[in-house]
C-alpha cells in the first residue's frame, strides 16, 4: 500500500495531503449538515422573508433576489455558496497551491527532489495534478455533505445542480490554487505567496460584489473569477460551460505560467 | 567515452552582486576521488548545485559525463548521486519509506542493497525522520545518493553529522565503490579527511579554484602545527634554520612552530632532547590555503 502510493511525486503529493484533506472533508460535510439542517425552520418562517425584503436595496444587488430566500438554492446560495464555499475553497487552495513549490523549497526539501532525473515541468506538472485531485477531493465532500443533509430534511434539489455548484467551486479554487502556484514558484517564498493571493482573493471578491452597484466598476467585476464562479448561478441553472472554461482557462494559464517560471529560477538553498 | 567526469569551463555564478564562483575551469577525471576542498562560503555548495543544474551559471558551462549540464539535467541526474549539503529531508516519512520513494523516481531500486547500505551504516529505516538525529539522517542522504549505484556520487560534506565510526564505514564505502570505477566528487572543509580519500583535491578560496593537485603534493605543502614539550628547556639555536619549519618560538621547555610538508627533520632535532609530548593544534583551512599560495616560494 505504502509502496503504491510513493511511486510518484502526483501520488505522494497526495499522500501527504490525506490527513489535511480528510480533516477539511470532516469540516465541510459537518457545515453542510448544520446549514441544511436549519433551511426546513428557514423555510415555514415567515418573519424571515419580510426581514429580507426590508434589507436595503445594495444587499440585494450583492446577494440576490431576497424571495429566493427562502427556496433551497436561494438558502444554499445565501448561507453557503455567496461566501462561505469560496472561502473555503480559496483557504484550501491556497494552501496546497503555495506549499506545492515554494513550501518545499523553503523546507529544503527541493534540492533532494530535483536531484532526481525529472524535469522541473514534471515536478510541477504532478504536483499541480494533486493538488487539483486535493481540490476535486473537497468539492466532492462538500456535495456529499449537502446531499445527505437534504436528504435528511426532505430539501428539495437537484444533486446534479448541487454537483454543479460545487464543481464550480473546485475551479474557483483551481484558479487561486495555480495563481499561488506560480507565485511561489516565481518567488520561492511561502509567507509572501500566501498573503498576495488571499489578498488578490479579498479584492477580486469584493470587486466582482461591488460592481453592480458602482457603474464604473461594472465591466471590471468580469476580471474577477468570482464573476465566473457564481454570477451564472449554477446552483439553479446548472453549470455555464462558458464561465468555467473561462475558469479552467486561467487556472491553465497560472500552471502554464508556474511551469515557465519554475523552469527559468534558480532554486533556494 | 573519454576519461572526464566533470569538466567546468569558465563556469561563473553570481547571486545577484553576490559572489558564488568566478571562472572556474575544473576537470574531474572518471575513476578518480576528487576531493574539493575549500572553507565554508568559498563556493563548493555553489559549484556542486550548478552541475545538478538546480542553479543556473552566469556565464560559462559545465558538462557532466558528457553531456551538458543545463541542456540535458534529467539525463545527467538519472545517472548521478547527490547528497545535498543542507540536507533536508521529508520529516513526516519514515527513512524507509523516503528510500523508497526516490528509488521509484529513478524507476526502482534493488532493496536489498539499499537494506545493505542501511545495516553497514547502522542506521534505522523505519523511524521516522524527524525523530533521527543529524548523523542518522545524514545516513538516510548517503543511502540515497548510492541508492541506483550512479557513475557519479556529487556529494557535498558528506560526513557532517557523522561519527568517527561512521565516518571510516563511509571511506570504506568510497574504497570499494572506487574500485568498481566509481567516481567521487567530494566537497569538504576538512583536509584531513580528503587527504585519506581523494586522489586529487581542488582547493577553492574566494569562489575561485586556486589550484588543483595530487594528495601526496598537497600534503608536502600543507601546514601543520606543532608544540613540543620538553622534559627541560632547550636552546632555540638547536631548531633554527630547520627545512620547512617557521613561526619558530621556544619558551623554555616548550617549541611552538608551523611545519610546511615534512616534519621529519624538526621531529629528529627534537629527538635529541627528552620530548614529553608533541600535540597538533588542528590548523585551520584557510591558513593553509593562505600559506598554499603566498608561501609557495617559502616552501621547501
Amino acid at each position: 500500500m505504502v509502496r503504491a502510493v510513493l511511486r510518484n511525486v502526483f501520488l505522494k503529493s497526495l499522500r501527504e495531503q490525506r490527513a489535511a484533506l480528510a480533516w477539511w472533508a470532516v469540516g465541510v460535510i459537518a457545515l453542510c449538515l448544520m446549514t441544511v439542517a436549519f433551511y426546513p425552520s428557514m423555510r415555514d418562517s415567515r418573519g424571515m422573508a419580510e426581514y429580507f425584503e426590508e434589507a436595503p436595496e445594495w444587499i440585494k444587488t450583492v446577494m440576490g433576489d431576497p424571495s429566493e430566500f427562502t427556496t433551497p438554492t436561494g438558502y444554499l446560495n445565501g448561507e453557503l455558496f455567496f461566501m462561505m464555499v469560496p472561502i473555503l475553497f480559496l483557504i484550501f487552495a491556497i494552501s496546497r497551491g503555495s506549499g506545492a513549490i515554494a513550501g518545499e523549497e523553503q523546507a529544503g526539501t527541493l534540492d533532494l527532489l530535483l536531484s532526481n532525473p525529472l524535469s522541473r515541468r514534471r515536478v510541477l506538472l504532478e504536483k499541480a495534478a494533486s493538488m487539483l485531485a486535493a481540490l476535486l477531493g473537497l468539492g466532492l465532500a462538500l456535495w456529499v455533505g449537502l446531499a445527505l443533509g437534504a436528504a435528511a430534511v426532505g430539501m428539495d434539489i437537484s444533486l446534479l445542480r448541487l454537483a454543479d455548484a460545487c464543481f464550480s467551486g473546485v475551479l474557483l479554487g483551481a484558479v487561486f490554487g495555480s495563481l499561488a502556484l506560480a507565485l511561489g514558484c516565481a518567488s520561492g517564498r511561502r509567507g509572501l505567496t500566501i498573503g498576495v493571493t488571499a489578498a488578490l482573493g479579498v479584492g477580486t471578491f469584493f470587486l466582482k460584489s461591488l460592481a453592480p452597484l458602482i457603474e464604473s466598476l461594472e465591466v471590471w467585476g468580469k476580471l474577477s473569477p468570482f464573476y465566473y464562479y457564481d454570477a451564472a448561478q449554477p446552483l439553479k441553472n446548472g453549470l455555464s460551460w462558458a464561465h468555467a472554461a473561462v475558469l479552467a482557462g486561467a487556472a491553465a494559464f497560472f500552471v502554464a505560467l508556474s511551469v515557465f517560471l519554475f523552469d527559468r529560477r534558480d532554486i533556494a538553498v | 567515452m573519454d576519461g572526464v567526469a566533470v569538466k567546468a569551463e569558465k563556469l561563473t555564478k553570481f547571486y545577484g552582486r553576490t559572489r558564488g564562483v568566478v571562472d572556474l575551469d575544473l576537470e574531474v577525471r572518471r575513476g578518480e576521488v576528487f576531493g574539493y576542498l575549500g572553507p565554508n562560503g568559498a563556493g563548493k555548495t555553489t559549484t556542486i548545485r550548478l552541475l545538478l543544474d538546480l542553479i543556473r551559471p552566469t556565464r560559462g558551462r559545465a558538462e557532466v559525463l558528457g553531456l551538458d549540464s543545463r541542456r540535458d539535467g534529467v539525463a545527467i541526474r538519472g545517472r548521478i548521486g547527490y547528497l545535498p549539503g543542507e540536507l533536508a529531508l521529508y520529516d513526516r516519512m519514515t527513512g524507509g519509506e523516503l528510500l523508497r520513494y526516490l528509488a521509484n523516481l529513478r524507476g526502482g531500486a534493488d532493496w536489498g542493497y539499499v537494506e545493505s547500505l542501511a545495516e553497514r551504516l547502522q542506521c534505522d529505516l523505519s523511524a521516522r525522520i524527524k525523530s533521527l538525529s543529524k548523523g542518522n539522517k545524514q545516513k538516510i542522504g548517503l543511502i540515497q545518493a548510492f541508492i541506483h549505484h550512479p557513475e557519479l556520487l556529487v556529494l557535498d560534506e558528506p560526513t557532517s553529522g557523522l561519527d568517527p565510526l561512521m565516518q571510516h564505514e563511509f571511506h570504506r564505502l568510497v574504497r570499494e565503490m572506487t574500485e568498481e570505477g566509481t567516481t567521487f566528487f567530494i566537497s569538504s572543509h576538512n583536509l584531513p579527511e580528503v587527504e585519506r580519500i581523494s586522489d586529487r583535491v581542488g582547493i577553492v578560496r574566494e569562489g575561485t579554484l586556486v589550484a588543483v593537485d595530487d594528495v601526496d603534493s598537497l600534503k608536502r605543502k600543507a601546514l601543520r602545527r606543532l608544540e613540543i614539550h620538553f622534559a627541560s628547556p632547550v636552546p632555540r639555536e638547536a631548531f633554527a634554520g630547520i627545512a620547512g619549519v617557521r613561526d619558530l618560538a621556544v619558551d623554555g621547555v616548550t617549541l611552538r612552530c608551523t611545519v610546511a610538508g615534512s616534519v621529519d627533520a624538526l621531529i629528529k632535532a627534537a629527538a635529541r632532547f627528552e620530548v614529553l609530548n608533541v600535540v597538533s593544534p588542528e590548523v585551520s583551512l584557510e591558513e593553509i590555503f593562505i600559506d598554499y599560495y603566498h608561501g609557495e616560494g617559502r616552501a621547501p
